[in-house]
């Protein structure tokens, strides 16, 4: 069967295999267009502030981010094309490793990281730097999906169901709180869970879950100053336009300045350094400026037939790894562009969640990227009567 | 093995669970996203748009050239030219990171500005705009250009500004005015005119990034463009201006007027000013500067708060147009109007005559009025008692005239605009188109025309117990020379758009016929005669050799001061205007409160109508009045020191002799080797002068006597011994019956030999020194 001999990563024969089947064309169409139109998006919202620059970063040279950028989803689509081509088995064998490889790295940032804005994120080795939070989704979804598949009928029971999941999400999360970063620890707790949803994971975990982090929310704004203010500034952004509540105020003006039809590509006027990170986390609300409306939605749509395409390519595999695999990264990336565009809209408190393929970075993309491939590596593998047209 | 529990496909539960998925993240999750973006992208659209477009625009005003002020010939007065303004953006600054000292040590340097007031500018949080420097030159604006490209500094900046330049510095000022630094006009023509001056004042609104200066590429920028000022032409001569302020200036001096002194002369027939003067002045380009003895007084002040006190004490006053804001009681200058309407109404014919006894009883006054000279003129025509300025004969000319009468002709003299109310005390104004004019005081008709009381028509008709500008006397005066129409005074003629086009013009403004055209023939024929006439004429002072003048002299009494403080106080005044037969001009000056110091007696027929003559002798001729040849008089004029120098002594004899001179030779020769005084001064006629045959000139000085009072043939005979020579700036009529009033050069100053002292001459009839 064909899962024996995944799990038995006889390469040669599953290459030979591989080859015979192409990857899901849709999938991969939908990704080069939504980066296309990211890569596009960042040259029209980063050309002022590469141009003033005003951080002492470009030297004043406007295509400086759009051609990072560039070189970034070239190497992306390049990481894509070759996950890909690895078997699925591949991942499904080495997922322990990765793990262990990005809590070290995880575990590293606190003392070696690189510090931005008062956390440490990065690691950085030359000019070369590392998101390890980036690479830690990845591996709760490889590693996961591999413990998953290997207790299919163990689920049910808190020892085997739960209590192995909860650990490394504690472990993991802890480390990001001391980076700190808290909304990778949303999205990777987040993403934990909907991995033990669609493992089997008995539905009255979920809601013992939902109880507790309700109440950990609750304990954090009634003792924690700093997490109320960002709640009062998420209520009423306006009343401290100058300071806490600028950037979403700003981002405000941003999206509701593009009306139905926009203002046209590149014609933004709240990218002239009126909007913070207009080429980062807020490239969304220069888009929703310069295309409207229609031009937002239109990109939604985008990302949102991608997210029902990896469902379906999810629900099409021939075994539950693959079939966890998928639909963990796609869930990761609806949960990405959810997050990013309610924060821009205010939708939800102010918090760092970049935009899949359209914010400006290259760590963050080459993985987004290769984690479509790895997508694509399991759509190869979907068997002769399943496959879509 | 577990996996095999695991089917081809996913079971129902995995299914159901990934459909839950598909649907909350991949339909749910972006239908809420779209219904917010609807919500802030249509619904909301319009109220962020213009909130986002409220912090993107920045508009800036950009002032267009302000127009210029010429003069009726096309001189200019005033000129604008372009300039820099030099301001810091403090928040390019902070987030440029520029050097703060850098900056403030250069600008420093370029601008000579206290280099911590810059760093302090230069750090001020938040701030897009601080100004540093207004309105610096071209050359320094090019070295901090320099500066800037040198550093590659951003937070400096430069915008274009004008300036405005007045050419003539001082001349004119109160006329002309002055601008503020924002370019508006704060005075005179500038306020009045300033709409049309400053012209449409554009405006760029451009998309700026959010530190402020730089502009968003290719993003709305629009320029309201600016349409450039109008120039004003002005009725202003400035060369009549010149000649006016030149000799009112002389005149505040040689008589120490304490409260300055002004003049105005008017084209009697139109009503336009030719020239206005107020001393003391200020130079325009820099009004906020005081004179240096007003500097001194500053100086001297115990404490600050004092000291500003002074400053705008003195600016205020420098800056106030006196012939224009300054009201007073007119004095016998008035008497030209009581005469004009005693003669139109038939109150009085010019035959009739009056007796002045030295004194006027009047109804409702406890003591009679006194005539100004002691016994009184006796028996006199209408014609002398015009001449002597009897204070007396105009009483009784007021009375005969009427109070009722009276009051009419001064409502339609413009003195004041009569009401409902015959309590109300009135008040009228010229309506010239300057600002700041002020308005006349008069009683109200009941008071005036009581019938138990005629005290206030008695005072009135030689001019006191009323106020009213000097503007508004040679206003009155020029209707009743003019054939009796009464003009509106204005000063502006006509204003011009940047592309040459009329955009305005004023025609003389007939306000109204006050007298008969025959009435002004015969005022004008008597007033001929107060100057013309060397012997009973108070104006005789005057006079101009060759030309007909008329005029009046003024005393006027500050009574209210004197009635309040015990000081009396005089302004002294005349007015003339010419040709007698045909006026074309009328000059009016007078000099506010001559201090007692100068020995000279304080009048208006000794002080201001000498003023007026030597203002006459430069204006008539510059206006191109034919001098009348054939007068007697004008062979005692003043005469042109000719060349001799390389001349036989013979040859330079018969030369002297022509010119109407007397020598003197000094050395042994044949031929004149030098002379006393050099070639073409204008010296006294028979003067001796001082031929050098072969001897050279003695460099000693030789200090300049005191020549006040002395008969103006007297005083050139004496300084003639010392090498020192005279000129007159009076008309000589005759040299043995003027004496020198004031002289240009002050006694004991010393002077080379061959030195012109220029005075004036008043006559010398001690029975004519009186307040009139």
């Amino acid at each position: 069967m064909r899962y024996e001999t995944a799990r038995l990563a006889d390469f040669s024969v599953l290459r030979a295999e591989s080859r015979r089947q192409g990857f899901d064309r849709s999938f991969f169409s939908l990704v080069m267009l939504l980066l296309m139109l990211g890569v596009i998006m960042v040259l029209s919202a980063s050309f002022p502030r590469a141009y003033y620059d005003p951080g002492h970063i470009t030297g004043g040279s406007a295509t400086y981010y759009f051609v990072r950028q560039t070189i970034f989803a070239a190497a992306g689509v390049g990481a894509m094309l070759l996950c890909s081509r690895f078997p699925i088995g591949f991942y499904k064998r080495y997922a322990k490793h990765f793990m262990v490889i990005t809590i070290v790295l995880l575990a590293l940032v606190p003392f070696i990281g690189v510090k931005a804005n008062g956390s440490r994120r990065w690691l950085g080795v030359g000019s070369l730097t590392v998101q390890p939070s980036e690479l830690a989704k990845l591996a709760v979804i490889l590693l996961f999906a591999a413990m998953i598949s290997r207790r299919r009928g163990r689920m049910k029971s808190f020892r085997e169901g739960i209590l192995p999941f909860a650990l490394i999400l504690i472990l993991i999360v802890g480390l990001l709180v001391l980076e700190p970063h808290f909304s990778a620890s949303i999205i990777i707790l987040s993403l934990g869970a909907a991995m033990l949803f669609l493992g089997g994971a008995p539905l009255g975990w979920f809601a013992a879950a939902f109880g507790a982090g309700g109440a950990a929310l609750g304990v954090l704004l009634v003792f924690f100053p700093y997490a109320s203010g960002r709640i009062t500034t998420w209520r009423d952004p306006f009343s401290s336009s100058s300071d806490e509540g600028y950037q979403i105020v700003q981002s405000l003006y941003t999206i509701g300045s593009g009306g139905l039809g926009g203002v046209g590509l590149g014609g933004s006027r709240q990218k002239y350094l009126y909007l913070p990170e207009e080429h980062n986390d807020f490239i969304f609300s220069v888009l929703c400026e310069e295309l409207g409306f229609l031009g937002a939605a239109l990109v939604l749509a985008l990302f949102a037939l991608l997210i029902l395409r990896g469902y379906r390519i999810a629900l099409r595999c021939g075994d539950p790894f693959s079939f966890l695999v998928t639909a963990g990264i796609t869930t990761l990336l609806a949960l990405q562009v959810f997050l990013n565009v309610a924060v821009v809209t205010n939708l939800v408190p102010c918090t760092g969640i970049s935009l899949p393929f359209f914010s400006y970075g290259g760590t963050a993309l080459i993985i987004q990227l290769a984690e479509m491939g790895i997508v694509l590596s399991a759509s190869r593998e979907i068997p002769e009567g399943d496959r879509m047209e | 093995m577990e996996t095999n529990n695991w089917k081809r496909k996913p079971g129902i539960g995995m299914l159901r669970r990934t459909m839950f998925l598909m649907a909350t993240c991949g339909i749910a999750a972006f239908a809420v996203l779209i219904a917010r973006l609807y919500h802030l992208q249509i619904t909301e659209h319009e109220k962020y748009e213009s909130l986002a477009v409220a912090q993107q625009l920045r508009e800036a005003a950009s002032s267009p050239e302000r127009g210029a002020i010429y003069d009726r010939n096309g001189v200019p007065l005033a000129i604008s030219a372009s300039v820099d303004n030099v301001y810091l953006s403090p928040v390019e600054i902070e987030m440029y990171g520029e050097d703060k000292d850098l900056i403030a040590d250069g600008l420093s340097q370029i601008l000579g500005i206290d280099r911590n007031e810059i760093y302090e500018k230069a750090s001020r949080q938040g701030s897009w705009y601080v100004t540093a420097a207004r309105k610096i030159e071209r050359e320094t604006a090019d070295r901090i250009r320099a500066f800037k490209e040198e550093y590659g500094i951003k937070g400096v900046r430069l915008e274009t500004d004008t300036k405005r330049y007045y050419p003539n510095a001082s001349l004119a000022c109160h006329l002309i005015g002055f601008v503020g630094t924002d370019n508006y006009g704060l005075e005179g023509i500038e306020a009045q005119y300033n709409a049309y001056l400053e012209g449409g004042s554009g405006a760029s609104v451009r998309g700026t990034n959010a530190y402020g200066a730089e502009p968003m590429f290719g993003n709305y920028a629009s320029y309201i463009a600016g349409s450039e000022g109008c120039d004003v032409i002005t009725t202003i001569d400035s060369t009549i201006q010149y000649y006016i302020e030149k000799h009112l200036r002389q005149a505040v001096v040689d008589y120490d007027a304490l409260n300055g002194a002004g003049a105005i002369a008017m084209d009697v027939n139109t009503g336009a000013v030719l020239a206005m003067a107020s001393l003391d002045g200020y130079d325009p380009n820099d009004f906020l500067a005081v004179s240096e003895q007003a500097r001194s007084t500053i100086e001297a002040a115990p404490n600050e708060a004092e000291a500003a006190k002074l400053l705008a004490s003195f600016q205020a006053r420098q800056w106030r147009n006196k012939a224009l804001s300054d009201t007073y009681e007119p004095g016998s200058t008035f008497k030209i109007i009581t005469l004009s309407m005693a003669l139109d109404s038939g109150a009085v014919s010019l035959g009739d005559r009056f007796y002045c006894p030295g004194y006027a009883s009047v109804i409702g006054r406890s003591s009679p009025i006194r005539c100004w000279k002691d016994g009184g003129h006796g028996s006199q025509t209408l014609t002398q008692a015009v001449q002597h300025s009897c204070n007396a004969a105009f009483v009784a000319i007021g009375q005969r005239v009427g109070a009722e009468r009276f009051y009419e002709y001064c409502d339609a003299f413009g003195f004041l605009n009569l009401s409902e109310d015959p309590d109300e005390n009135l008040s009228a104004r010229t309506g010239i188109d300057l600002a700041g004019e002020s308005g006349s005081i008069w009683w109200s008709r009941n008071t005036f025309c009581s019938p138990k009381n005629l005290s206030q028509l008695a005072a009135a008709s030689f001019g006191q117990t009323f106020t009213i500008t000097p503007l508004q006397l040679i206003t009155a005066v020029s209707a009743c020379v003019n054939g009796g129409k009464l003009m509106r005074p204005y000063v502006v003629a006509e204003i011009k758009n940047a592309e040459g086009e009329q955009v305005f013009r004023r025609e003389p403004e007939i306000v109204r016929q006050v007298i008969r055209a025959e009435t002004s023939e015969k005022v004008r024929s008597i007033l001929e005669q107060v100057v013309g006439d060397p012997n009973e004429g108070t104006g005789r002072n005057a006079s101009v050799a060759g030309y007909r003048i008329g005029g009046k002299t003024g005393t006027s009494e500050k009574v209210s001061l004197e009635a309040a403080t015990g000081e009396k106080e005089y302004i002294v005044s005349f007015i003339g205007f010419a040709p007698a037969d045909d006026p074309q001009i009328a000059v009016l000056v007078f000099l506010d409160t001559p201090s007692n110091k100068t020995g000279i007696y304080i009048s208006g027929g000794q002080m201001a109508a000498p003023v007026v003559g030597a203002m006459m002798a430069d204006i008539l001729p510059y206006l191109g009045v034919r001098a009348e040849q054939d007068s007697s008089d004008s062979s005692n004029k003043d005469v042109i020191m000719p060349q001799t120098v390389g001349k036989s002594l013979d040859e330079a004899a018969a030369i002297l002799r022509k010119a109407g001179l007397r020598f003197r030779t000094i050395g042994e020769g044949e031929t004149v080797t030098a002379q006393l005084p050099a070639a073409l001064w204008q010296i006294a006629k028979n003067t001796e002068t001082i031929l050098y045959l072969g001897a050279e000139i003695s460099p000693e000085k030789e200090s300049v006597p005191n020549l006040a009072g002395m008969r103006y043939n007297d005083a050139r005979d004496m300084l003639s011994r010392y090498g020192i020579y005279l000129h007159s700036l009076s008309t000589v009529i005759d040299g043995d019956r003027q004496c020198v009033s004031t002289q240009n050069i002050p006694s004991g100053a010393a002077v080379e030999h061959g030195s012109v002292i220029e005075v004036s001459l008043v006559s010398n009839d001690d029975s004519m020194l009186g307040k009139y």
